[in-house]
């Protein structure tokens, strides 16, 4: 079998160290020892919307669909037909820096189970045809007799699926303008104009660019013996000298250096509003773990800052959800504030968010919140660790957009070692009043 | 799995499982007597959370959330459900809090949870999909507490006292069936002596089920929700199916896999969404409650399919009626219904919940072997019988769209 870097991770809250081998070709393989009946093996690749212009934005997530349509050894449906037979679940998923595909299925007796789906899951990922006719003919959006629907209309249900979500909504408004030049300020799925004439020539030439060995990371989650199943994998996984290109990179927005609101207006009876923030790359965990902590002190749960002060403790509340957000990305993450309301009282509501902000930039927070920071934060990676798919998730988001896994192995030690003073520094830093954007949906009424 | 009563009668099953960190303890209570106002019982699974004699909410928040204890309590159509989960060196304090909002609460705070549950409920329906919902189970259980929805606890909540609320908790802690399901890296010694201390002031009482049956729908019935700015159509039509406890029930879960619950590979997604390219979401869902099953079919679709997806569920539920499966397509939905029972035990919580529910069934927390058995030995001819028994019964279908394409399909 040919050489391979091989690098041991301790993870917390499992048996055995997990395994990671980089293979000469740049992919790498990842083994989680997980005791129990079922299998995940999925494979991340790093690329979603970030690759992605106004030309071509929602193509990754489109192709993350035609994966699925078979390929010369094995036609559409065939894949999902046999693994589903076994009572497999298989899907995929796009986001800003990764898509990627997966399946868990019962281990079965014998290695049969594992052997198939691997198979089958690496030729899925290698040798995709994306055939016009599964594509389905571009089209005008404009026509009402198209009769012949396909994929792309899938997708554009897809899209028509999320227009009609507030939540989904209010977000996509406030990350259109969280962002100047990013790609991340594109919506992941795209629009209905562009994936209703994408051409199977684009789609391809994108599978080539990006599905390459060093940016395709598999995983195997479950009670396996890595000795035994590597050459498989190594054997299946033959990328036929399939070249590397570089990665991509783009210039980091700064955040606005005052406040900005955006308001839409819908069919509906509440009013929907979020407060985003632009934050550190993921690759700076300290940051990243500390903006988790403040999320949770302050939206978390029934004992957050936000929920006690402006729905329990108060009589006749204007607020009827209010919670935090963090997402970490490649190139900088986003903090959120996220908040339902009764309509009318729009100004108060954002004052009063404010103020709770306010509040925490100035006099910081306790010991008290610090430490359920931190045991909230540590029990995370224990509920983590409990199915084949939460754990191959979680290293497969470690693997793909921080670059590496070891840095699990300090994020105990960032938790423990974080302090009331780097709290209020990191809220000081990212969370100023004038660095947010808001973004509100009202009723039409309102207008 | 090891099972025993304690000593006020509330079933215990106790699983061993030291391959995840967090250990799950389930209570089922079971609702057998119909509401005296509607939303009662969900108003009392909110307040269980909201203060008892000695710790105010904010006190109860704090302690679950410094301690990561994750602790709910969900209504359900049949029962409540109190859920526990926390790390195994926690569990004393999750069972100290969990015994004392079941013995405890104090309903202080009803008139402020109401205002909440008003917001919340005014919030969740500006979504398309739960105002298409909750018009679905009022037109599916016209009349039965099965169809009560968001719109009907608004309508009734104000008129709920602390006395109505005292009542039905003395039911809740006195009177309704209970049973306790444990599974946990902790050795049952451990586990029994801390249940008999947090669980005994309770009873449960075996008694018969007082609630209202099910009536049967008798002609089609067709309801319509308008909502003029929707992008898609809502589309939900279901029939009256056996309840949980019919010999038919691994039968219903064969004929829903191979309909529209199984993945990316069941009839209705290859024909609905991957022929015809209809929907990004088409399935079946299967709800076995204790009175009676809600079998249903759902697409969210362009409004202007409406009547395409219409005709293609009469298609594919015709299709079923009429047409014997293959052995192949038979073998495929076994295969896939068992495989995917392993999903329902990975964690401590699911498989507490499972044996919990079966439990509280009184079908034994062994159901699903025997489940597993019956499902492996259905025919071909079963799952054509089981299908032409039931969806040839009239059915109840709502849809939510612009009123334009609502019109269109009222005149045809």
């Amino acid at each position: 079998m040919e050489n391979m870097k091989k690098i041991k991770v301790n993870y917390p809250y499992l048996e055995k160290p997990v395994e990671i081998y980089e293979r000469e070709c740049g992919h790498k393989i990842v083994f989680a020892y997980k005791r129990g009946e079922l299998l995940n093996i999925s494979s991340w690749v790093k690329t979603g919307s970030i690759n992605e212009n106004d030309e071509n934005n929602g193509i990754s997530h489109f192709l993350e669909h035609l994966m699925f349509k078979g390929t010369n050894k094995h036609k559409a449906g065939e894949f999902d037909r046999i693994l589903e037979s076994r009572g497999a679940i298989v899907n995929a998923a796009t986001w800003k820096d990764y898509t990627f595909y997966y399946v868990t299925i019962p281990k079965g007796t014998g290695d049969k189970n594992f052997k198939d789906t691997l198979e089958l899951h690496a030729d899925m990922m290698l040798n995709p045809v994306i055939p016009d006719n599964e594509i389905g003919e571009p089209f005008d959006l404009n026509n009402p007799n198209i009769t012949t629907k396909r994929e792309r209309h899938v997708v554009i249900e897809e899209i028509r699926m999320r227009k009609d979500q507030p939540w989904t909504t209010v977000y996509n408004n406030l990350n259109a303008n969280m962002y100047t030049s990013h790609p991340y300020k594109r919506d992941v799925i795209g629009n209905e104009q562009i994936i209703s004439q994408v051409k199977r020539e684009d789609v391809l030439n994108y599978y080539k660019k990006y599905y390459t060995p060093s940016n395709i990371t598999t995983i195997i989650a479950g009670d396996v013996n890595p000795d035994e199943i590597l050459p498989m994998i190594v054997k299946e996984f033959d990328f036929k000298n399939r070249q590397n290109n570089n990665t991509n990179i783009y210039e980091i927005d700064k955040p606005v250096q005052t406040q900005k609101t955006v308001v839409k207006y819908s069919q509906i009876n509440t009013g929907f509003l979020m407060f985003g923030y632009l934050c550190p790359e993921a690759k700076d965990i300290k940051n990243n773990t500390i903006l988790e902590m403040i999320g949770i002190i302050l939206g978390e749960g029934y004992s957050s800052r936000l929920y006690q002060n402006l729905i329990e403790k108060t009589d006749n509340s204007i607020f009827n959800i209010v919670s935090t957000d963090y997402y970490s990305f490649r190139d900088g993450g986003n903090f959120f504030i996220q908040a339902n309301f009764k309509p009318e009282n729009k100004d108060e509501a954002v004052n009063l968010i404010e103020e709770q902000l306010k509040d925490l930039l100035i006099n910081g927070i306790s010991e008290r919140e610090l430490n359920k920071a931190k045991k909230k934060l540590k029990v995370s990676f224990a509920e983590n660790s409990e199915t084949v798919s939460d754990i191959a998730d979680t290293i497969g988001y470690y693997m793909t957009v921080c670059n590496n896994l070891e840095c699990v192995e300090e994020y105990v030690k960032i938790i423990d070692s974080i302090t009331l003073d780097d709290i209020k520094d990191t809220a000081n830093k990212y969370l100023s009043l004038d660095k947010a954007v808001i973004s509100i949906l009202l009723p039409e009424s309102m207008k | 799995m090891e099972k025993y009563t304690l000593t006020n009668g509330i079933n215990v099953i106790i699983k061993k499982n030291n391959n995840t960190p967090r250990t799950a303890v389930i209570m089922y209570v079971k609702l057998n007597e119909d509401e005296k106002k509607t939303g009662i019982y969900y108003l009392l699974s909110r307040l269980f959370l909201k203060g008892t004699k000695t710790k105010s909410s904010e006190e109860i928040a704090n302690i679950l959330d410094e301690n990561a204890i994750d602790l709910s309590i969900d209504k359900k159509a049949d029962y409540i459900k109190f859920k526990l989960l926390c790390l195994n060196e926690d569990i004393n304090s999750g069972l100290e809090i969990t015994e004392d909002i079941i013995n405890n609460s104090t309903f202080d705070d009803l008139e402020k949870e109401v205002f909440k549950i008003k917001g919340e409920f005014e919030a969740d329906l500006d979504s398309a999909k739960i105002k298409a919902q909750d018009e679905f189970y009022r037109t599916m259980f016209k009349g039965h507490p099965y169809s009560v929805g968001r719109k009907e606890i608004l309508e009734s909540i104000d008129s709920i006292n602390k006395d109505d609320l005292f009542n039905v908790f003395n039911d809740v802690k006195y009177k309704f069936k209970k049973n306790i399901s444990v599974v946990s890296g902790l050795d049952s010694k451990e586990l029994k002596p801390l249940l008999e201390k947090h669980f005994l002031n309770l009873k449960s009482i075996e008694e018969d089920d007082k609630r209202k049956k099910v009536e049967p729908i008798k002609e089609n019935r067709v309801s319509f929700v308008e909502k003029e700015d929707a992008n898609q159509a809502q589309i939900f039509q279901g029939w009256h199916f056996p309840s949980v406890y019919c010999e038919d029930y691994p039968k219903i879960i064969l004929l829903n896999t191979i309909l529209g619950s199984s993945g990316l590979s069941s009839r209705l997604f290859l024909e609905l969404r991957e022929k015809k390219g209809l929907a990004y979401t088409v399935r079946s869902v299967f709800e076995p409650f204790t009175l009676c099953g809600n079998f249903f079919v759902y697409i969210a679709t362009e409004p202007k399919n409406i009547k395409t997806s219409l005709d293609g569920f009469k298609t594919e539920i015709n299709k079923i009626m009429k047409e014997l499966i293959s052995d192949e397509e038979l073998e495929n939905a076994k295969n896939n219904a068992v495989g995917k029972r392993q999903f329902y035990t990975e964690t401590n919580l699911l498989e507490a919940n499972l044996s919990g529910y079966y439990e509280f069934l009184g079908l034994g927390y062994d159901f699903e072997e025997k489940l597993i058995k019956n499902i492996q030995a259905a025919t071909k001819e079963d799952i054509i019988n089981t299908a032409d028994k039931y969806f040839s019964t009239p059915n109840a279908l709502c849809i939510l769209a612009p009123e334009k394409y609502l019109k269109n399909i009222a005149t045809n």
